[in-house]
């Protein structure tokens, strides 16, 4: 064979006797045999936990910083995107995202909250730097609970001048006054309050809009106002003797201001939600003993399983099927007469119906007895093209606009009461628009991203490992302690434990799988990431099916 | 837990633009085998898929030298190979044989047992599709009991199970002997670069899917694999000296129908098929699991003894 030299020039006998290639196949771009096309969606996909969050917090993005690259502060600035407040929601949140969980049918859901607690702990303190640039605009917020603390964090970001108000003297609302300190200390509240404050935003205590301020001069004065308060008034029974009732939000107002004695020894709560949850377990914690009405069963209760679940570790009484019907205030004491009930044909919310029977009604007699029915938004104030024919404030909940220009709102103050989570999520979103409308852009609407399901998981590649149990204190101390934190969280080695449970849905994590299974070398390796060359991938959709966690997605190639 | 196969290296001795179908597993195989073995290597290629792959005259997939020979001659031009390198002193070039099923289990058979016999300094690889895929999907001897091939129609499927090369290399008490398949490819590159270190005859079996010979997707090429391996039909193991044998990997044990069912070559089985395959691989990992003792004395503690568990 001819060393040298072109082998198009060669002459016939400059050929060797056998036929010997002189080209590789790189020429030949088998790219156009291709009829589905591999796309890398490395971090553009919701995982689950994602796509169930109110707020979309990006978990398995935050989750890889923390875990792949180590890297907590990265970690931390990936979570504040979506959540301005994880060190609470990492404490009080329902967390929807764990319910949806891949993992969860694999073998159990990653603690996905006790993670963002460690984060949210982790980046507390060092968040809170005041924006790069001024825009000259004044956006006021009414409220500083979770959606007005969500709204003034995303906006001060954005540059603006952020003015909140606050009815009362000390700021976090619901977070502060509603929620016990066993659940959620009001130290870390302050901490969150900081960062903001940090940011500089501006806090106006215990100014009432409505009363030392209207809404009217707030649009005059400012270039947007966001309406982000609670709901933070109780039903009342209805029944008589309603006025010898306590109610449940002003009784955990009371304790959070620092009242610690509870109203009397032998104490009914009445209802079954997440409020009278909290009531019931502070009176145990307070030194009262206790008892819950609820008017169904533990199946028809609102409350969150979890809390129902530690209610009754705690040894507390539920008496279900119960409904008082008069009160009466004798010596002292209150004399509930109650009424045994029966479950009926399901309501409107899908629960049965419980109604009386007859002749069981009963009388006991209590210290105080304790309402938490639900809580309902006031709306008196509010200028009345914005209410609805029933007096609820009426807004959109993908932007929050409301019938009046520059006046947004969003969170529990609309909904009616929900999860600190919503609110967060509702502001989030509130406050990209209050953005775009006091800058007069126009908001371009995002598709939403692709949800990784469970079918794009790729079990082979992981293994079964129980969750890492949370420390928490024992039910007998916790019991006794109302100051102290009931869950005590991870520390780093054991969040790195857990998080190393996580598929990762929809984030590449650089496992190598679509490179050493291409059969066409098509996949090349660049700066530790799969990089697909087009030229010679055949679309066979290995990588997309090897893929353990749905990163790779096989597209419809367009011929024309 | 980034980058999963510790085993293999980023290193590219196969380029694209080669002519394998969608999904093939025999490609796979290669890239993997030359990760391991590195360029020093040069092959010889008999009739099979790899010649078609390789890519028409003037072009040439492979950044090492490869011959293609007639289809019975893969072992017997690689011994010449050898034998030429020997006496130029090129001793650090590795040989390679890479045959597919038919020029191994058939029509390659007696000059693979010949260099066998003789212990040739050689790596010979057989990547198993299980039929004859490159004209057309006839049947060979490495076709599985009760599968579909244009010469084993529906009508009249494969009615004898698959030759038992691997015992057959055995008896020949060559140095090393090995399977191996394209879904583990820390095993697969492990058994290449142990081989590369042993003199004499070594022998792999790769296990690598054919999508349109086995009727299946082509994106499935390493699931199925993986199945193979998972349900007992293809397990990985090795035998040194022809004594020594020892399992790699301990399956989960699934029954072979999930293997099965993932192949249109099998849709037409009926439940006393499966149920004779189901037998037939439980005897199989028996023999196996006994081998495996005498050498080691004991078994270890994630065996499972029969097939469905």
């Amino acid at each position: 064979m001819k060393k040298n030299g072109n082998p198009y020039e060669w002459t016939a006998d400059e050929f060797p006797e056998v036929t010997v290639s002189f080209r590789d196949t790189r020429g030949v771009k088998t790219g156009s045999w291709r009829n589905l096309r591999p796309v890398i969606h490395d971090q553009e996909k919701y995982g689950p936990c994602s796509k169930a969050c109110p707020t979309n917090t990006l978990i398995p993005q935050y989750f890889y910083q923390f875990l792949e690259r180590g890297d907590l502060d990265a970690a931390g600035q990936v979570l504040l995107k979506h959540n301005p407040i994880p060190s609470i929601t990492g404490r009080v949140c329902p967390h929807p995202c764990e319910r949806a969980c891949n993992r969860k049918r694999f073998d159990e859901a990653i603690s996905i909250r006790e993670i963002e607690r460690f984060v949210g702990d982790y980046i507390l303190d060092k968040k809170g730097q005041p924006p790069a640039k001024e825009t000259g605009k004044t956006i006021a917020v009414v409220g500083s609970g979770p959606a007005g603390m969500t709204a003034a964090y995303y906006l001060r970001q954005k540059g603006h001048r952020v003015v909140v108000f606050e009815k009362d003297p000390k700021g976090g609302g619901v977070l502060r006054y509603g929620i016990p300190e066993y659940r959620l200390p009001s130290e870390i509240v302050d901490r969150e309050l900081q960062a903001l404050e940090r940011m500089g935003v501006e806090f106006r205590y215990q100014t009432k809009v409505g009363k030392d301020i209207s809404i009217e001069e707030l649009l005059q004065t400012y270039d947007a106002v966001f309406l982000g308060y609670g709901a933070h008034l109780e039903r009342r029974m209805g029944i008589p003797g309603d006025e010898y009732l306590m109610s449940g939000v002003e009784f955990l107002r009371h304790v959070n201001e620092g009242n610690r004695t509870p109203p009397g020894k032998k104490v009914a709560v009445v209802g079954g939600g997440n409020v009278a949850m909290d009531v019931i377990r502070t009176l145990l914690r307070l030194g009262a003993e206790p008892v819950l009405l609820y008017r169904r069963t533990r199946k028809e209760m609102p409350a969150l399983e979890e809390e129902i679940e530690r209610a009754i570790e705690d040894g507390i009484e539920f008496q279900y099927l119960t409904q008082p019907i008069k009160a009466e205030k004798k010596n002292g004491k209150i004399v509930l007469t109650c009424v045994k009930m029966q479950l009926g044909e399901p309501d409107r919310s899908g629960r049965r119906r419980p109604v009386p029977i007859e002749g069981s009604e009963f009388e006991e007699e209590y210290d105080a007895v304790i309402t938490a029915i639900g809580e309902y938004v006031d709306t008196s104030f509010l200028p009345k093209e914005v209410l609805d024919d029933h007096g609820w404030l009426v807004a959109d909940k993908k932007t929050g606009k409301t019938a009046i220009p520059g006046l947004f709102a969003g969170g529990d103050v609309v909904s009616g009461p929900a999860t600190v989570v919503e609110a967060i999520g509702w502001a989030r979103r509130a406050s990209e628009h209050i953005h775009a409308y006091v800058m007069g852009e126009e908001l371009q609407p995002q598709p939403l991203p692709k949800t990784v399901s469970f079918l794009l998981i790729q079990m082979e590649y992981f293994q079964k490992k129980p969750r890492v149990a949370v420390p928490e204190l024992p039910v007998e101390e916790r019991i006794r302690a109302y100051d102290r934190e009931e869950i005590l969280g991870f520390n780093k080695e054991l969040a790195l434990q857990e998080v190393q449970r996580c598929f990762l849905c929809g984030t590449c994590n650089s496992c190598g799988n679509c490179y050493v299974f291409c059969p066409d070398a098509a996949v090349e390796w660049v700066d530790n990431k799969p990089q697909i060359n087009y030229d010679y991938c055949k679309g066979c959709g290995i990588c997309s099916a090897e893929c353990p966690r749905g990163v790779i997605d096989m597209e419809q190639e367009r011929l024309f | 837990m980034s980058w999963y196969w510790k085993e293999v290296n980023r290193e590219e001795w196969m380029n694209p633009g080669h002519l394998a179908c969608q999904g093939c597993g025999a490609t796979v195989a290669m890239r993997l085998a030359l990760k391991a073995l590195g360029p020093k290597t040069m092959i010889t290629v008999p009739a099979c898929c790899w010649t078609i792959i390789d890519g028409a005259w003037p072009n040439h997939a492979l950044k090492i030298p490869m011959f293609h020979t007639a289809f019975e001659t893969a072992a017997i031009a690689a011994s010449g190979i050898r034998a030429a390198l020997d006496v130029k002193g090129e001793k650090d070039v590795t040989v390679l044989a890479w045959a597919g099923d038919g020029g191994t289990f058939d029509i390659g058979i007696q000059a693979l047992s010949g260099a066998a016999e003789r212990n040739e300094n050689i790596i010979y690889v057989v990547y198993d599709n299980e039929a004859y895929m490159n004209t057309g999907i006839q049947r060979s001897g490495a076709t599985p009991y009760g599968a579909w091939t244009t010469t084993t129609p529906v009508k009249h499927p494969e009615e004898r199970p698959k030759k038992n090369i691997v015992e057959i290399m055995s008896a020949h008490r060559i140095p090393y002997v090995a399977t191996a398949t394209i879904a583990f490819p820390d095993d697969l590159v492990r058994k290449f670069l142990k081989a590369k270190e042993i003199q004499g005859t070594r022998f792999i079996h790769i296990l690598s899917p054919c999508p349109p010979g086995w009727k299946i997707a082509s994106d499935q090429s390493i699931k199925v694999a993986r199945m193979a391996v998972e349900t007992k039909v293809f397990p990985l193991f090795e035998i040194e000296d022809g004594e020594r044998w020892t399992i790699n990997y301990w399956p989960e044990g699934r029954p072979v129908l999930d293997y099965l069912k993932m192949q249109g070559r099998f849709r037409h089985l009926t439940e006393e098929q499966v149920d004779y395959i189901q037998r037939f691989v439980d005897h199989e990992w028996e023999k196996l699991l006994k081998r495996h003792q005498e050498t080691h004395g004991s078994l270890p503690e994630e065996a499972t003894v029969s097939a469905s568990g």
